[in-house]
């Protein structure tokens, strides 16, 4: 094993991961990835309790309604429809991070080659039309609830913008292209499947105290079984991404060391692997045998949930930038430097005198 | 003709009017007189760290590199900037330079450049950038060794030097 000490400019390298972006934007990142992939979820089961053979069915006698101003609220819809309040609520972090906040309002003005500008209209479409089927599903007046064609239009609508949404998180950090670790495709699909499986798994959450699903377990068990299988694909994606981050530069590969040997170690196997995979995985299997135990599956979503935000956190801290040319010739430099005096204490030790 | 003549001349002026930093490592001593000039002209204050010029250095090797902007000929700040506060302008020596009124400090430039240009001025809470100082840089003024110098852009021959350093580069590593 190598024992000599490690090359100083290199060893330098390791320790500088980017720090403009931080744990603000992993939670913007993080809560509008889940509400995103919560509501595509949502909208799948609200259509699919539409289909007849779809077999989902949902029993709204069991959530209360809420007395406002004389009308009384359905909430039926609240449980798998709630994903834009998330995305709302994660959207300020993004303008918290800011250096002037009040100006946020122009982040929309360069849509043609800017990822930042073509977010902020993306979601603010989403949050909006999300939003507004939400308020349409609360709503007690019978206008609303008359099952139309013409209301799948806005509901195909948002959700194309909440896979959007989903999958822009992820995009947003490739497009900055010069930290290898992010210039992948790979990493907007494993936020997009990250999304989905946290957003699935927030829905189970969502509607375990409603006992929406209680009278028909099957639908429930599709919904876990579906989640259980986006977490597979999930740790597939991971390890993709790693792999191939691994051999696509060397900030790449020092991006992966710091990582999963590095000072982010206890993050990513505690934060990543355990919390979000190996523990929700092994819960959700113990749950097969005790079926209808909610604080198994409470346990196991909350697990989840956190490793889905330590994923978003991991990827960031550890964005090393591209090598500058001048870097390299740093390094080059350097080798040449430390041979001239290996070589000259090597004399030094033949010829003493 | 009259027309045609008129236009090539005009292209003749803005290339002799063009100009970049050209950087002379080796006669860098890392004084760091340039941080300060920079961040005086700017700022009005003598604090470097809110200059525009960062000297980075390796005192291992003893060497010195003055780093300011490149103002790259296919920019990836003006390309990430949302509001378009970072833009080129042809028509001063085809800098980039930030928009202080427009730019609202999301920093995704200075995650966007290669080189860690752009910095954030904490007290102003934007993204700042060289802009040459609008045509006569404080650096290359004060440079005492001339380390730094203001040059046409003809006379760099900058791609050439560019082709000679990966040469060396790409044959350093097979030696290695």
């Amino acid at each position: 094993m190598r024992t000599g000490p490690v090359h100083p400019i290199r060893n330098v390298r390791y320790l500088r991961p980017q720090k403009e972006w931080k744990e603000i934007i992993a939670i913007y990142l993080y809560l509008a990835g889940m509400g995103a992939g919560s509501f595509v979820i949502g909208i799948l089961i609200h259509w699919g309790t539409l289909i007849p053979w779809a077999g989902i069915k949902l029993d709204p006698s069991f959530l209360p309604s809420i007395d406002l101003f004389g009308y009384a609220l359905n909430l039926s819809g609240v449980p798998i429809l709630w994903g834009p309040i998330m995305v709302a609520i994660g959207a300020p972090f993004l303008i918290l991070d800011l250096g002037i906040k009040w100006r946020f309002i122009y982040a929309c003005l360069n849509p043609r080659t800017s990822w930042v500008a073509r977010g902020f209209i993306i979601l603010s479409i989403f949050i909006i039309l999300g939003l507004g089927l939400l308020a349409k599903s609360l709503l007690p007046f019978k206008w609303l609830h008359a099952e139309s064609v013409l209301w799948r239009i806005p509901e195909i609508i948002a959700f194309a913008f909440a896979f959007g949404t989903a999958i822009y998180t992820g995009i947003l950090l490739k497009a900055t292209r010069s930290i290898p670790l992010w210039n992948t495709n790979l990493l907007p699909l494993l936020f997009l499947v990250s999304a989905l499986s946290t957003g699935s798994m927030a829905i189970i959450l969502s509607t375990l105290g409603t006992g929406l699903f209680s009278h028909d377990t099957e639908a429930l068990r599709v919904l876990m079984r579906g989640e259980q299988m986006l977490v597979v694909i999930e740790g597939i994606v991971l390890y993709l991404f790693l792999s191939r981050r691994y051999r696509a530069a060397e900030q790449g590969k020092d991006s992966v060391r710091l990582l999963l040997f590095g000072e982010m170690k206890l993050m990513f196997w505690g934060g990543i692997v355990l919390l979000g995979f190996v523990f929700p995985v092994i819960l959700e299997n113990i749950t097969s045998f005790f079926p209808g135990n909610a604080a198994l599956i409470f346990a196991a979503g909350i697990l989840l949930l956190c490793g889905g935000f330590f994923l978003r956190l991991g990827v960031l801290h550890a964005g090393i930038k591209d090598q500058i040319p001048m870097h390299r010739l740093m390094e080059i430099q350097y080798n040449v430097m430390a041979e001239k005096t290996k070589a000259l204490a090597g004399e030094r030790l033949k010829n003493p005198n | 003709m009259l027309l045609a003549l008129s236009g090539y001349c005009g292209r003749l002026e803005m290339q002799e009017q063009e100009k970049v930093l050209v950087v002379d490592h080796r006669k860098c001593t890392g004084c760091r007189l340039c941080e300060l000039v920079c961040s005086v002209f700017h700022t009005g204050s003598s604090n470097p760290s809110r200059s525009r010029v960062k000297v980075v250095k390796w005192e291992d090797v003893g060497f010195y590199l003055p780093m300011a902007c490149n103002h790259c000929e296919q920019a990836y700040c003006v390309e990430v900037c949302p509001t378009k506060a970072c833009h080129r302008e042809p028509e001063n020596n085809n800098r980039v330079t930030i928009d202080k009124k427009l730019c609202i400090g999301c920093r995704t430039c200075i995650i966007a450049c290669p080189f860690g240009h752009p910095f954030f001025d904490i007290q102003e809470r934007i993204t700042v950038k060289c802009d040459y100082c609008d045509g006569d840089p404080q650096c290359v003024r004060f440079c005492d060794v001339k380390a730094i110098s203001f040059t046409d852009v003809d006379k760099t021959n900058m791609a050439k030097k560019r082709e000679a350093f990966l040469k060396y580069a790409e044959s350093m590593k097979q030696v290695r």
